[in-house]
């Protein structure tokens, strides 16, 4: 670009292009041109036509795991939470790891979704219905384990607020109660806000079905949308309202699950950082799980067209953003429990790099803090096998913080008389397993009969969209 | 990136943007060939009036400190602002960068106007004086909490942020002669790492001139808490500005910049909320002495009027006031919300200062206002001398055209 | 009903988002009241060309997120000093700092179902049978092509003098629409 011509008063950009940046001539956010037409057609036919051979393996094999889950649980409700690794001093084991490490995955979704919907970061498009999907699951997957483990599961119940015989009600003031508001709302509304985005997809697979079955399913819950320009209007208001509460939301959610443990007196536990730290950490994690989910989505319904290595290169940036920060409350908080003074606080830091679970910490640090800066060089955060290895060992990592956490800080507390060691036991495997199956059974059966890519607000980024006034 | 084809930067033929000449030019009008004078001017008076208020000088140290970390939390925000800006590769935001330029240029100043506070350090902080020596957990940081290493850290974080400040602002004023787009590259290179730099720094400066007020608390959130109360101060100033520029970004700066302005002031007003709600809940809710005794001399009768005060007037009012899309897209309330905002991040950092020095109460004393007027205005003289000769809009950055061109939804 | 056909409006199609809003003003300058466009994704534009109003969808999300806050903060307040209290760690029985997050998250369900009942409300769905799917082309309204349909009903609606307004106004088809029991109910039950 000769700019020593250029008066600088005018710029021959047409300011309107904006997937095309003066700086670097990015390319467009859509490869290959498809038009509309194309859009529709390729996504649409990923739901008609019959899965790739692969999706029947991955469906086979996840519903094995999902019954694995189904016998673990049903040999818990039988025998009891002894079957489980939890003892004391660890009364808090596997379930509220694997709890906080699900609620974590599903923060992306609504990141993606929300933040940076209202970031006005267009690139979302492509991956935005399958990460929301992904948060429902993993909401899902993560309230299994609060239903599970509370010893009596048939008095569950006595966790909601309803009146009853008894007159009894909950206890407000326990940060499990805060879980079990904040958790579920999280996931109605995760719903809510996946399903206003499926309305105008789910008309396009009415309008195209081929069958009464299909139209009639389709049809129910497109609601008789006809892309009526005044009904855009107030569906393009709900959305952004939406994407500014689930902002918050999102904040919110993975906050309370901190306050679990931040609420207490614990060295390791009881610090104020934890709030924004387990958010960062959350979404961390999950956009790690969507690069997964997506590296293979992408291939066997061939859609690399639409989820293209621009949308890796952003997603890997926010690992990069997200890990940094994680790094920082690790750095914070070892700093400050030394400057505290405190002797518990000091023990608790050292115990976690030295002590019996000295391995889980340095694999927590390595794939959280180490890993992530790979993504600094522009030719790693667009190497697809580089990414799909990464993103499994961030959650790798992930599920070791959380288990680093939960278990350092509580097996070598205040009196070391007290002390004492953990180790799960199979059940507490195969549970985790088992919620690994019911997470992709979900998921298999959603890009099976929904469109998993949002169409419409695709075919909205396309050049062909723009309107010149 | 193989898989589709690259779409270089046109050539002719499409339509062009025209930048109002008054913007290309420095700011000639008469307001702003006075800021350097009228800024320092009240500078000198403020500086003043304190050394003849100051008496033993406990309560000027304290008053200074607060007005000193006012006038920083601000440039430090603009340097935020300018280090987003280019690691995000923002388009909307560029007609406003130069003034967050030149509100971070500001730091080697206050960095300098640190020195009254170097020269207070046993008035300000119970382990700088000599009885800390026998205060045993005082003595157990004291490796970090020690005069001379406490003052090489400040000369290490402020030197980073003069740095980095003066840094961006030059490359970006050399991209006005050439236009050179290679420029916005390494800008962008270099931001993410000085984001790194930045949150380390700040973090270090949070916890050694706020924090070790009262030594023996703590709060692993408290950098956090200090770089939200300041990215809150940023945007209020930033639309303030670019109201009393009118009369040169008048048709730059619309009400598409301002509304977004408005929206990322709401954004980290519910953030600030958010981080202070969170430090206060988890400490009362573990209600260990240790770390309640700071909210408890926040609570106690001569201070909870002025912790209500900031609940109310620094969350629960901002909230609902910035909520509309009308307010956010006119000058007058706009002007009043960020006014109001920058009244009350001046509370916050009284109120983070105020009360580990003087538990008794709030009582406010003509010092608070004479040394907020000194730093102010030196900043603000600072700011006026930054602006001269310079055009308030980087006038070939590549993205000008679409920051010109922004719409919102 | 029965098999009565009474026109319900013309459809006009168009194949690209800059004819529809050409199109649109030329319609919305033209006096016409009961008329719609329809798009496959929202056109950027498309609410000044047609000359609507802003949604306010937002005071549903409001109020109901009011509503939902101040119920969640009183639930708590109620049971924690009336119905049930207990004494928790030597906490105050309305220990508001522990009320906040249950408040706030009840607070953001309110305005979610506002939202999404805001929508549903002022856009009169679910409304699975209208005439416009009698029509086979309108099938590409979810797919790749704009229309803009205007009602019999409308004071100014003339069968020639509008289909020639949209003629000129760039459609590339256009055609009658058809409402009464035949087609249209046929049609939306899914039979061909």
């Amino acid at each position: 670009m000769a700019v020593a011509e250029i008066d600088p008063r005018t710029l021959d950009i047409d300011p309107a292009v904006t997937d095309i940046d003066p700086v670097e001539g990015r390319p467009t956010l859509v490869a290959g041109a498809p038009g509309f037409a194309g859009v529709t057609e390729a996504v649409s036919r990923a739901v008609e036509w019959k899965p790739p051979r692969g999706w029947y393996v991955v469906f086979a094999i996840s519903l094995a795991a999902l019954g694995t889950l189904g016998v673990a649980v049903a040999w818990l409700f039988w025998e009891g939470v002894g079957i489980w690794g939890n003892n004391i001093p660890v009364g808090w084991g596997f379930p509220i790891v694997n709890f906080v490490f699900w609620v974590g995955i599903g923060h992306a979704g609504t990141l993606i979704s929300a933040v940076l919907f209202l970031l006005r970061q267009r690139w979302r498009t492509s991956i935005n219905r399958a990460a929301e999907a992904m948060t429902i699951f993993a909401v899902m997957c993560a309230l299994v384990f609060p239903t599970i483990h509370v010893g009596r599961p048939w008095l569950v119940y006595w966790m909601l607020p309803v009146p009853n015989q008894m007159a009894m009600w909950p206890q407000f003031r326990s940060p499990l109660m805060w879980d079990v508001f904040a958790v579920s709302i999280y996931g109605t509304v995760s719903l809510l806000f996946w399903y206003l985005g499926l309305i105008p997809d789910l008309a396009t697979l009415r309008d195209r079905a081929k069958t009464r079955v299909r139209r009639l399913a389709y049809g129910l819950f497109a609601v008789g949308w006809r892309g009526s320009h005044r009904q855009w209007m107030h569906y393009e208001k709900a959305y952004l309202l939406l994407a500014g509460l689930a902002t918050p939301l999102v904040l919110s959610v993975h906050s309370v699950v901190s306050f679990d443990f931040a609420t207490s007196q614990l060295p390791g536990w009881h610090t104020t950082i934890f709030p924004p730290y387990f958010v960062a950490g959350a979404i961390f994690s999950g956009v790690a799980m969507v690069v997964t989910l997506m590296v293979v989505c992408r291939v066997a319904f061939k859609l690399t067209h639409l989820i293209t290595l621009l949308h890796f290169d952003r997603m890997a940036k926010l690992m990069l953003l997200t890990g940094t920060l994680v790094g920082y409350a690790y750095a914070t908080e070892f700093f400050i429990a030394w400057y505290s003074g405190n002797p518990f606080e000091r023990f608790a830091f050292i115990n976690r790099a030295l002590g019996p679970y000295a391995w889980a910490y340095w694999i927590m640090v390595t794939c959280n803090v180490v890993v992530p800066q790979l993504f600094w060089f522009k030719k790693l955060r667009t190497s697809i096998p580089l990414l799909f290895v990464a993103s499994l060992l961030i959650n790798l990592g992930m599920w070791f913080e959380r288990f680093v956490i939960v278990v350092t800080s509580l097996h070598r507390d205040f009196l070391p008389s007290s002390w004492g060691l953990y180790a799960p036991t199979a059940w507490d495997v195969l549970t985790l397993i088992g919620s690994f199956g019911l997470f992709f059974t979900m998921f298999c059966l959603f890009v099976r009969f929904l469109p998993m890519v949002a169409m419409s607000e695709v075919k909205g980024v396309l050049p062909e969209a723009r309107v010149n006034h | 990136m193989s898989d589709h084809a690259r779409i270089e930067p046109s050539a002719a033929r499409r339509p062009t943007v025209t930048l109002p000449s008054a913007a290309t030019e420095p700011p000639a009008g008469r307001r702003a060939r006075r800021l350097p004078a009228i800024g320092f001017g009240l500078g000198a008076v403020g500086f003043g009036v304190s050394g003849l208020l100051a008496g033993d000088g406990a309560r000027f140290y304290a008053s200074y400190l607060v007005a000193w970390l006012f006038a920083t939390s601000i440039a430090l925000g603009g340097l935020f602002f300018v280090l987003l800006h280019h690691a995000t590769r923002a388009g909307w935001s560029a007609v406003l960068r130069r003034l967050a330029e030149h509100l971070a240029a500001t730091m080697p100043l206050l960095a300098l106007l640190f020195v009254p506070v170097a020269l207070g350090l046993e008035r300000l902080y119970p382990w700088a004086r000599p009885e800390a020596a026998a205060d045993p957990l005082l003595a157990a940081k004291s490796a970090w909490l020690e005069p001379g290493f406490f003052l090489a850290r400040a000369a290490v974080v402020l030197g980073a942020w003069s740095l980095l400040a003066w840094w961006f602002r030059r490359r970006s004023l050399a991209q006005d002669a050439t236009g050179d787009p290679a420029i916005s590259r390494r800008l962008k290179a270099l931001a993410a790492p000085a984001l790194i730099v930045f949150g380390l720094t700040l973090t270090v400066g949070a916890f050694d001139w706020i924090m070790s007020l009262e030594p023996h608390w703590y709060s692993t959130i408290f950098g956090v808490y200090f770089f939200a109360g300041s990215v809150v101060a940023v945007f209020a100033t930033l639309i303030l500005l670019a109201l009393a520029a009118r009369p040169v970004l008048g048709e730059v700066v619309t009400a598409e910049h301002f509304h977004d302005l408005g929206k990322l002031l709401f954004a980290f007003v519910v953030f600030w909320a958010y981080i202070a709600f969170s430090q206060f809940m988890l400490i009362w809710y573990g209600n260990l002495p240790e770390e309640t005794l700071w909210y408890a001399h926040r609570t106690g009768p001569g201070w909870e009027g002025a912790t209500v005060a900031l609940a109310a007037g620094h969350f629960v009012l901002p909230f609902f006031f910035l909520l509309s899309r009308a307010v956010k897209r006119r000058a007058p309330t706009l002007v009043a919300g960020a006014v109001w905002m920058l009244a009350m991040h001046y509370l916050d950092l009284y109120w983070l200062v105020m009360p580990s020095l003087d538990p008794a109460g709030l009582r406010p004393h003509a010092l608070d206002a004479a040394t907020l007027v000194a730093v102010v205005g030196f900043g603000a003289g600072a700011f006026g001398l930054l602006m001269r000769r310079r055009a308030l809009v980087p006038v070939r950055d590549p993205r000008l055209p679409e920051s010109l061109s922004f719409e919102n939804v | 009903m029965s098999g009565e056909r009474t026109l319900w409006g013309l459809l006009a199609e168009f194949t690209t988002p800059d004819r529809l809003v050409v199109a649109c003003r030329g319609v919305r300058d033209a006096g016409y009241a009961r008329w719609d466009a329809h798009t496959p994704f929202p056109v950027h534009g498309l609410d000044a060309a047609m000359g609507v109003r802003r949604s306010p969808v937002g005071w549903f999300v409001l109020g109901l997120g009011l509503a939902g806050a101040a119920g969640g903060m009183l639930l708590q307040w109620w049971v924690s000093t009336t119905a049930y209290p207990l004494v928790i760690s030597g906490k105050p029985l309305f220990s508001w700092p522990a009320f906040v997050p249950i408040m706030f998250e009840c607070g953001v369900l309110g305005g979610a179902t506002g939202a999404v009942l805001g929508f549903l409300l002022l856009s009169r769905l679910p409304r699975p049978f209208h005439p416009l799917f009698a029509s086979e082309r309108f099938e590409r309204v979810s797919d790749d092509r704009f229309f803009i349909s205007i009602e019999a009903a409308d004071p100014r609606f003339d069968r020639q003098a509008t289909e020639a307004l949209l003629g000129r106004l760039g459609a590339e088809h256009v055609e009658p629409v058809e409402t009464g029991g035949g087609a249209a109910g046929a049609r939306a039950r899914g039979e061909r």
